[in-house]
């Protein structure tokens, strides 16, 4: 007998992932079951095309694997030994431990730990700032990425979004700088393609041949950390040259004259000696991108990460200016264009309920803090983890695990599996997957809102974050309804809906095709700064920076909405060479021991460490590597295939050696994301990766990192 | 890392699959369409665009069908890249009948 099939439905989703593209995403779903998911074909952006992350995103949901209760640890700290419980019994559990804590060493005793492991208003970045801003725990400082280029962005240009991403379709001159866009921004690689194909020339630069450079018209090879020197060396020849478009710097900078004395010692001899690019390359490509109008500038995150990574930024951030580049659609530089959207900031993160003088602790800093090399006072005494896996993506790993095997401290991890660093959790509480819950997406990608609906109950006793902090305020004893708001008031709540770019966009309209595009003028159109009009103090580009006046800071949205406690270390108001920390010529005594610079990008199948341990994904990228340049495979007599240690003063991880020309002498690369505890170590690249700051923002230095290697014994 | 165009395709070449391609990695020559593993970056937008589902994810590649992960990838480079819409084969559609994909 025939039974009646559940015809397939599509609901419409959006991608969680910190990734800029953000699309939309097509749920499939069958007798309350996804079946599959799919790019929306009718999205500009997304245009029909998921990645090789999210391609099967139902593999995720329902991995065997997946945590989907809440548990207890029942082992040693580390040893991923647990024990099902009720979720009473886990926030009963956690509630009289932080009752405890805060009444023995008041509620900075607590330490929050989270970033972008979703990007959603509902569930992302700042779902549990309201929470730990009113218990008065130590605010998390979260400059994973992009802190040092918005401080430096901002410090030039304000908080502007610049470009349209898609009006690259327009430019005459693409600048790839430190962006492997098809691994990590592939969706606006068409935009660029389209300008390519109308005779564009697209310039990559960056020490890897990525995907990108393998269609670009020419790949610049640099050396790590040295890209400010390039840039300076740029500004010099288009001021020598009388490339200036003087009536554009006339009108819409402040400081052009102060920076003429300033780049002068600049010259492209000068650079090539810092970066390794060949005196007449620069040269060339100074006069390309002046004379190329439109031309643009599209920086990727990692640019930031080597000691002077803000300057590079405060240096590209210019030279749009310089040489007119902003007069027309597909002119400028595009950083992060998510200043177009008028997002409810001080609404989302509750600034205003942390007590005043409450303590800050960077990231960077986990290690230290847990093993009492901060001397903190309280010292941290409970961990609280969700959106982040700080034992994979955050430097001091070795001192990190010592940290959090500490019997004494008394760990949460909220999770989708069980990472390295939820292994040492006491209490693991199982989070839902997007195509679980509710969430309104906005995007540092592009100009799109995107709505993301639920399409199926949360497997097993999963919970959204917004449903995870609901819950937390309840056994806290929170009474504000504010921490009881239903999803679609949070989301109502979220975004300043009078603002004219969001004029005819409601949640009810978002509800029948899934995204919306700001109301901005379209990409062929959108020149914003064609007549200036910049949001700085001066309401121009500021090539000498007012606000670098005021010192170092880190922008409050990526600290809890905090402003107190801030760097304030000085920072140069023309943009300055800083060298790296670690490079054979800035550092060789260490360079001695140490002579390979090592970057650690994100790999093109997995999300930092998100998807490094589903099946699909790990047989695509194979195990640990590390690219090495045949030349230095050789003189280490190191052959393809072989296993290798990768190390430095800071730590050591096993990788398997892969000898390739697509990475520069002097380099290695090693992709970051791989689990410890499947790998063959105990370690991974963020091993080795140093905890210093950068210049500005207190970005990373993950690529000024000196290492060596060796066959594996 | 890629995709890979599979037996279904020879004698259809419907060429829907070209049209979503990000990276221009599809090549062809008379009979069929072919992947370039090098250039595929697993977008995974062609698979439901073609009419005999002859694409798959490398990882998806039916066990009778592996050959063909190395013959896209010897076969694609040297062959012009395809990147608009052609007509199908004029057996295209028997075929798609005969796959049962009607």
């Amino acid at each position: 007998m025939a039974t009646i099939q559940e015809t397939e439905t599509t609901v419409l989703g959006a991608c969680p992932h910190d990734c800029p593209d953000t699309c939309s995403m097509l749920v499939k779903v069958k007798d309350g079951r996804v079946t599959g998911v799919q790019g929306n074909p009718d999205h500009p952006f997304t245009h029909g095309r998921l990645c090789a992350k999210t391609n099967h995103y139902e593999e995720r949901v329902y991995h065997p694997e997946r945590l989907l209760y809440p548990m207890r640890r029942s082992g040693p700290k580390g040893s991923g030994q647990f024990t099902r419980i009720g979720w009473q019994e886990a926030l009963d559990t956690i509630a009289a431990r932080w009752k405890s804590i805060i009444a023995e060493s008041g509620a900075q005793a607590i330490l929050p730990y989270s970033y972008l492991g979703h990007e959603g208003l509902l569930n992302g970045l700042t779902v549990g700032d309201p929470f730990f801003n009113k218990l008065g725990a130590t605010v998390s400082e979260r400059t994973f990425c992009d802190s040092g280029a918005c401080t430096a962005y901002i410090m030039t240009v304000g908080p502007t979004p610049g470009m349209d991403p898609e009006s690259l379709a327009h430019s005459k001159f693409i600048l790839l700088w430190a962006c492997n866009m098809l691994s990590t921004n592939a969706h606006l690689w068409p935009f660029v393609a389209e300008a390519q194909r109308n005779g564009a020339k697209v310039v990559v630069i960056d020490p890897f041949r990525t995907r990108s450079a393998q269609l670009a018209d020419q790949h610049i090879r640099i050396r790590p950390g040295t890209d400010t020197a390039l840039a300076l060396a740029l500004m010099h020849v288009i001021i020598r040259d009388g490339l200036v478009d003087r009536s554009y710097v006339a009108d819409y900078t402040v400081g052009f004259d102060e920076l003429v004395e300033h780049v002068k010692p600049n010259t492209p001899a000068w650079a090539e000696a810092h970066t390794g690019v060949p005196a007449a390359v620069i040269e060339t490509l100074a006069k390309e991108y002046a004379q190329s109008q439109p031309s643009a500038i599209r920086i990727g995150v990692g640019i930031e990460r080597s000691a002077g990574g803000g300057q590079l930024v405060r240096a590209l951030s210019c030279l749009p200016a310089l040489v007119g580049a902003w007069r027309k659609p597909g002119g400028g530089i595009l950083q992060l264009p998510l200043w177009a959207f008028p997002m409810n900031w001080p609404g989302l993160q509750r600034a205003d309920l942390l007590p005043p003088g409450t303590r800050v602790l960077n990231q960077w800093e986990l290690g230290r803090a847990l093993t009492g090399a901060l001397e903190l006072d309280p010292p941290i005494r409970s961990l609280f983890v969700y959106n982040s896996n700080p034992l994979i993506v955050a430097p001091d790993q070795a001192r990190m695990r010592t940290g959090l095997a500490r019997e004494d401290l008394f760990t949460v991890v909220s999770e989708h599996f069980v990472t390295d660093t939820a292994r040492y959790a006491d209490i693991l509480l199982p989070a839902a997957t997007q195509v679980e819950q509710d969430d309104l997406m906005f995007s540092w990608g592009h100009l799109y809102l995107t709505l993301n609906r639920k399409a199926i109950e949360p497997e097993g006793e999963s919970v959204s974050n917004a449903e995870l902090f609901r819950r937390l305020a309840r056994v806290m004893g929170f009474d504000d309804p504010f921490f009881f708001r239903s999803d679609e008031q949070m989301m109502r709540e979220s975004m300043d809906w009078a603002n004219p770019a969001l004029a005819g966009i409601t949640l009810e309209s978002l509800a029948g095709k899934g995204y919306a595009r700001l109301n901005l003028p379209p990409a062929d159109q959108f020149a914003p700064h064609a007549n200036g009009g910049f949001p700085t103090p001066s309401g121009k580009v500021e090539l000498k920076s007012s606000i670098a006046a005021g010192g170092n800071f880190v922008l409050p949205v990526f600290r809890q909405g905090s402003n107190e406690f801030q760097d304030g270390s000085p920072a140069a108001l023309l943009p300055t060479w800083i060298p790296p920390r670690e490079a054979p010529k800035s550092n060789p005594a260490l360079a001695q021991r140490f002579p390979l610079s090592m970057l650690s990008p994100k790999s093109h199948s997995f999300l930092n460490s998100e998807y490094a341990n589903l099946a699909r994904q790990v047989e695509r990228e194979g195990p640990q590597h590390v690219l090495v340049n045949p030349a230095d495979a050789a003189s280490r007599r190191i052959t393809e295939g072989m296993p290798v240690m990768v190390e430095n003063a800071r730590g050591a991880f096993r990788a398997v050696a892969r000898i390739t020309e697509d990475i520069m002498p002097g380099v290695v690369l090693a992709p970051l994301g791989y689990w410890a505890y499947r790998s063959a170590g105990e370690a991974t690249p963020a091993a080795l990766n140093p905890t210093a700051y950068a210049d500005l923002g207190r970005a990373p230095t993950f690529s000024d990192n000196l290492v060596e290697l060796r066959a594996a014994p | 890392m890629t995709h890979v165009v599979t037996s279904n395709c020879t004698g259809c070449r419907f060429t829907e699959c070209v049209t979503v391609c990000p990276v221009e990695c599809f090549h062809g020559d008379a009979e069929r369409l072919y992947i370039d593993p090098g250039l595929c970056i697993d977008c995974g937008a062609c698979i439901p665009l073609c009419p005999v589902k002859a694409i798959y994810d490398l990882v998806d590649v039916p066990a009778a069908q592996r050959e063909w992960i190395a013959i896209n990838a010897e076969r694609a480079a040297p062959l012009p890249v395809m990147r608009a819409k052609q007509a199908a084969l004029p057996d295209a559609e028997a075929q798609r009948v005969a796959l049962g994909f009607a």
